[in-house]
């Protein structure tokens, strides 16, 4: 399999494996990135970019991505024809919609923020509750989403077939007519083609040591060491997948807002959460898994691109990147049990935000509309 | 967060700075989107949108005939006019031409502003559209 300048990677191609320790360090010590050394020893597994993962059954293919791009911008996947997945993934705003609490279906609210694709491709567990595995999977939730874009599939299906363009691109990707599997596995197609890529951290990992400024250097450390920040966002994509209670205030609209409040609600309700009328909080993946632990859980975020994708956290409470390590360097919302007080000075917090923004940007994602037929 | 009151902080913020043009986009399916445009405008004409405008939003999803002519009255509104004006839909050339405009640049959510030509989707605080008028506002007085 062959790869593209996103570095995708097909069936039978080892994943990333990453750089290990090891190699690192030999890599680093060419560079003379000394302090740099140090650091990591401390640190989580951090790992340059290689390549995307692709699932074998569904292999990238330039037809079958142009096809998810045109469904992705299509409003037709919507059931009042006035929402495209590209308006809660605005390409100019890095794939989110810059909103603390996600654009909706018309006459409803979102309760959550809107999460950049770029780097999805990259988790193991989709939305901030990981309620699902795949990209595939993920792509058929929103379209279903009563406060999203709240269609019907077998109606989308139907809507989709009957336009010629449409049939004759599934005939020649999937060799059949469209369904809402194809239908998901084109867009998770064109999603795994939105990748940060060449960002100044890669070169650094690989041993550029002029590929960040000092400060974004000492961001690094403080990333890697005392601000415990790698302990959680590690691997290519800064994030361990992993679900944490960090008690995240809540986003006032949850109650003021009757709308939020009936979304809520309705998803609790979804999920056999009994008490659904009375929630005041978002209990996060407690309503996928029922374990207590999970209680107001939310997976770990890449950090990738962090610069472009604020709100912040699962509700976009933290409106800048100023706040969201103001609320780490807090040890956290109250009550939680992984975070402590990290005790960083202005100027340390000022040095891993440099890093930040500066390391973690990657190329401009550079893209073509599609003609929706 | 609704954007009336983000938009009537601007106004009152950058006077004489900045010009505010109001188009209409009353959803399609609902069933008093467009009469309570018809209102909004039937009270613009006498000097009290904005008034009606809030009421909409605060009184909104009952915004049937009769409820848009209790606003009205509420608003201290000469009722023959208004009831004349929404009955006869005396704006619904302009509400249509709005639309059109809308659909034409394949704008689909409301709230969405346009400063200077910069779009921003949805709903929006003060200090977000704040930041993008003081940039225009510098790219301006170059």
């Amino acid at each position: 399999m062959s790869r593209n300048n996103r570095g995708f990677e097909g069936p039978g191609v080892q994943g990333a494996k990453g750089l290990r320790r090891q190699d690192y360090f030999f890599s680093a010590m060419i560079f003379c990135a000394v302090c740099l050394m140090i650091c990591v020893a401390e640190a989580g597994h951090l790992e340059p970019f290689k390549s995307v993962p692709v699932p074998k059954n569904n292999p990238q293919t330039p037809e079958k991505i142009e096809l998810g791009k045109k469904l992705f911008f299509d409003r037709r996947l919507s059931g009042d024809g006035t929402t495209s997945c590209a308006d809660c993934h605005i390409p100019e705003q890095a794939y989110t919609d810059g909103q603390d609490i996600s654009l909706n279906y018309p006459t409803t609210k979102n309760w959550r923020n809107s999460q950049t694709l770029i780097n999805a491709a990259f988790y193991k567990n989709l939305f901030h509750d990981g309620r699902v595995k795949t990209l595939e999977d993920q792509a058929l939730f929103p379209m279903m989403s009563a406060f999203e874009m709240n269609q019907n599939l077998d109606f989308l299906e139907e809507e989709i077939r009957v336009v010629p363009e449409y049939a004759e691109a599934f005939k020649k990707v999937f060799n059949g007519e469209p369904s809402r599997e194809r239908i998901a596995m084109a867009i998770a197609a064109f999603e795994r083609t939105l990748i940060s890529v060449n960002a100044p951290y890669d070169r650094f990992l690989k041993g550029d040591g002029s590929a960040i400024s000092e400060d974004a250097k000492k961001g690094f450390e403080i990333f890697n060491g005392k601000g415990k920040c790698a302990d959680c966002h590690d691997g290519v994509n800064l994030s361990d997948d992993k679900f944490y209670a960090l008690h995240v205030p809540e986003n006032p609209v949850l109650l003021n807002d009757p709308r939020v409040t009936a979304t809520m609600r309705f998803v609790a309700k979804v999920y056999h959460y009994k008490d659904y009328r009375n929630l005041k909080e978002d209990p996060g993946r407690y309503l996928i898994t029922k374990d207590k632990k999970d209680w107001k859980a939310f997976r770990t975020p890449t950090l990738r691109e962090i610069a472009k994708t604020g709100p912040y956290m699962h509700n976009g409470v933290l409106a800048t990147l100023d706040e969201v390590i103001d609320f780490f360097n807090a040890g956290g919302g109250k009550g939680n049990r992984y975070l402590k007080p990290l005790g960083l000075s202005d100027k340390e917090r000022k040095q891993l935000k440099a890093f930040l923004v500066e390391a973690l940007t990657g190329e401009e994602l550079k893209i073509s509309y599609p003609e929706v037929p | 967060m609704s954007a009336g009151p983000v938009v009537k902080k601007i106004m009152d913020a950058y006077k004489g700075k900045v010009r505010l043009v109001i188009k209409n986009y009353p959803y399609k399916y609902r069933d008093y989107a467009h009469i309570a445009a018809e209102a909004s405008l039937a009270a613009g004409d006498q000097g009290k949108y904005w008034e009606m405008h809030d009421l909409l939003l605060k009184n909104s999803p009952k915004l049937d005939r009769e409820s848009l002519i209790k606003y009205a009255k509420e608003l201290g509104l000469d009722l023959t006019a208004f009831t004349a004006s929404i009955d006869g839909k005396k704006h619904a050339a302009e509400i249509e031409k709005d639309k059109q405009l809308a659909v034409g640049m394949d704008l689909y959510t409301t709230p969405t502003y346009f400063v200077n030509g910069r779009k921003v989707v949805g709903n929006r605080p003060y200090e977000y559209l704040k930041q993008i008028i003081d940039e225009e506002l510098k790219n301006v007085t170059k």
